[in-house]
């Protein structure tokens, strides 16, 4: 799959080295003097293209009309929103991601300028931080579906309120499913009627409602905790 | 009529204080409120200081209620997205762009907006002046690509047949004659005298190459 990221800052550079790792063919376009010493020494010479990324002739020689995705990543919000809509309506590109450096213009970043995904990263950081601080030691191994859903994992200390309770009898909201349980070290397929034990460590895949509930059940006696989350967007 | 300018700039500024002057009801945005000291101390339109990608901020100025609106900061990327929200989600019905970097004309092109290339078009007309031909621009239709372009017949055209002029510079269309303050309409076989206003319509290419056959002095 052929990548092109227009905008060689910390987050281009840092995509484009974790997608070459992955083995996908990258371009990363960019034409301030400053970024592209830093880019040539992070990144392999021939994967940074140099150029304004804004201009159409540009991408075009950088091959855009080839590129499965574009990932709009430049530090400025109107850069990224006309990059998003050239890309689609001058190159046909299928898949268009960028990035929303002000959370106030999040609004823009839709499919009027042909945005297929927006990721916001102060959202998505204050997002996460505000889910660790209500869950206590539950762990988030994995987001689903931009986030909406997770994969998380806990282990049940003493005293808490599911010791002993059949999972039927836990009264799990819909959208949380038990996973699987990890007891002494062998992976145990949860049933209905399977019951968690002390020191078992759930796997569970729920939305933000379930994983409320899931910490609720999961924690010692005594630890308050807190009903902060966020709804998802 | 509302109107709505983006950008106060050097441009901006005077283009408020014209509409202003015009009898329309004029607001004008820019993120930094020291901008405004620019405007002409008789304007007595609105001021809306803060960050025109901001929904608040366009709502603030009365985007819902603009008839038209011109975004001429000296970023091009921001007045394309300004010109293309203002046109497909507030349906703004007049909406103009500035066109600043002319490397970037292209992109206001794919929005499908309407252009003003103001840095394009001072240096054609700087260019113009320099080249001592005596031909401007009269009227512009479009985004520019055909303009009707005023010509004085030169010295060295005196006597010869418009047709032999419009042979070399294919693309040209003569439109109207003035002779000693009376027009006509022209044909081939119309005989140049010097001093004559011809008035032709043509692209960029055109008036290039009617320059050039205008300044050969041979005939």
């Amino acid at each position: 799959m052929f990548v092109i990221i227009a905008g060689g800052g910390r987050t281009g550079a840092q995509l484009a080295s974790a997608l070459l790792s992955e083995n996908y063919q990258v371009l990363v376009v960019e034409h301030r003097r400053e970024l592209l010493s830093r880019l040539h020494r992070e990144l392999p010479t021939e994967i940074v293209y140099e150029g304004s990324p804004i201009n159409p002739q540009v991408l075009e020689r950088a091959g855009i009309r080839n590129a499965q995705v574009l990932a709009a990543t430049t530090d400025t919000d109107a850069n990224n929103l006309v990059l998003c809509y050239m890309a689609r309506e001058m190159f046909n590109v299928p898949r268009i991601i960028a990035r929303v450096n002000n959370p106030r213009n999040a609004w823009l970043f839709n499919e009027n300028f042909h945005v297929d995904v927006a990721l916001n990263s102060a959202n998505v950081l204050a997002h996460l931080i505000q889910e660790e601080m209500s869950l206590g030691d539950m762990m988030t191994l994995l987001k689903l579906r931009r986030g909406r859903y997770s994969l998380v994992e806990e282990k049940i200390p003493p005293g808490a309120k599911a010791i002993g309770i059949a999972i039927k009898d836990l009264d799990l909201p819909d959208q949380c499913v038990i996973a699987a349980i990890i007891r002494h070290g062998k992976v145990v397929v949860p049933r209905g009627n399977t019951t968690l034990e002390l020191e078992d460590e759930v796997l569970a895949i729920t939305d933000q409602d379930g994983t409320r509930r899931l910490a609720e059940l999961f924690a010692p006696p005594g630890k308050n905790i807190k009903q902060g989350g966020t709804a998802p967007p | 009529m509302n109107v709505i300018v983006v950008g106060c700039g050097r441009l901006g500024s005077e283009l408020a204080y014209r509409l202003f002057q015009q009898g329309h009801r004029v607001t004008i945005v820019d993120n930094v409120a020291v901008a405004f000291d620019r405007l002409d101390p008789a304007f007595r339109g609105r001021t809306v200081e803060g960050e025109a990608l901001s929904k608040e901020v366009l709502e603030r100025a009365g985007i819902d209620e603009a008839d038209g609106l011109a975004s001429v900061t000296n970023s091009d990327t921001l007045n394309a997205v300004v010109a293309h929200t203002a046109r497909t989600i507030y349906k703004v019905p007049n909406v103009v762009v500035r066109n600043y970097d002319p490397n970037l004309r292209p992109v206001l092109e794919a929005f499908g907006l309407q252009i003003v290339s103001s840095t394009s078009w001072g240096a054609q007309r700087v260019e113009e002046l320099l080249s001592g031909i005596a031909v401007h621009t009269v009227f512009s239709a479009g985004n520019g690509e055909v303009e009707v372009y005023e010509i004085v017949v030169p010295e060295n055209w005196q006597g010869r047949k418009l047709g032999e002029m419009l042979s070399e510079a294919e693309q040209c269309l003569p439109v109207a004659l003035t002779r000693a303050g009376r027009s006509s309409l022209p044909t081939a076989e119309t005989v140049l005298q010097t001093g004559d206003v011809l008035d032709v319509s043509t692209t960029a290419e055109g008036i290039a190459a009617l320059r050039t056959c205008l300044a050969r002095k041979e005939a």
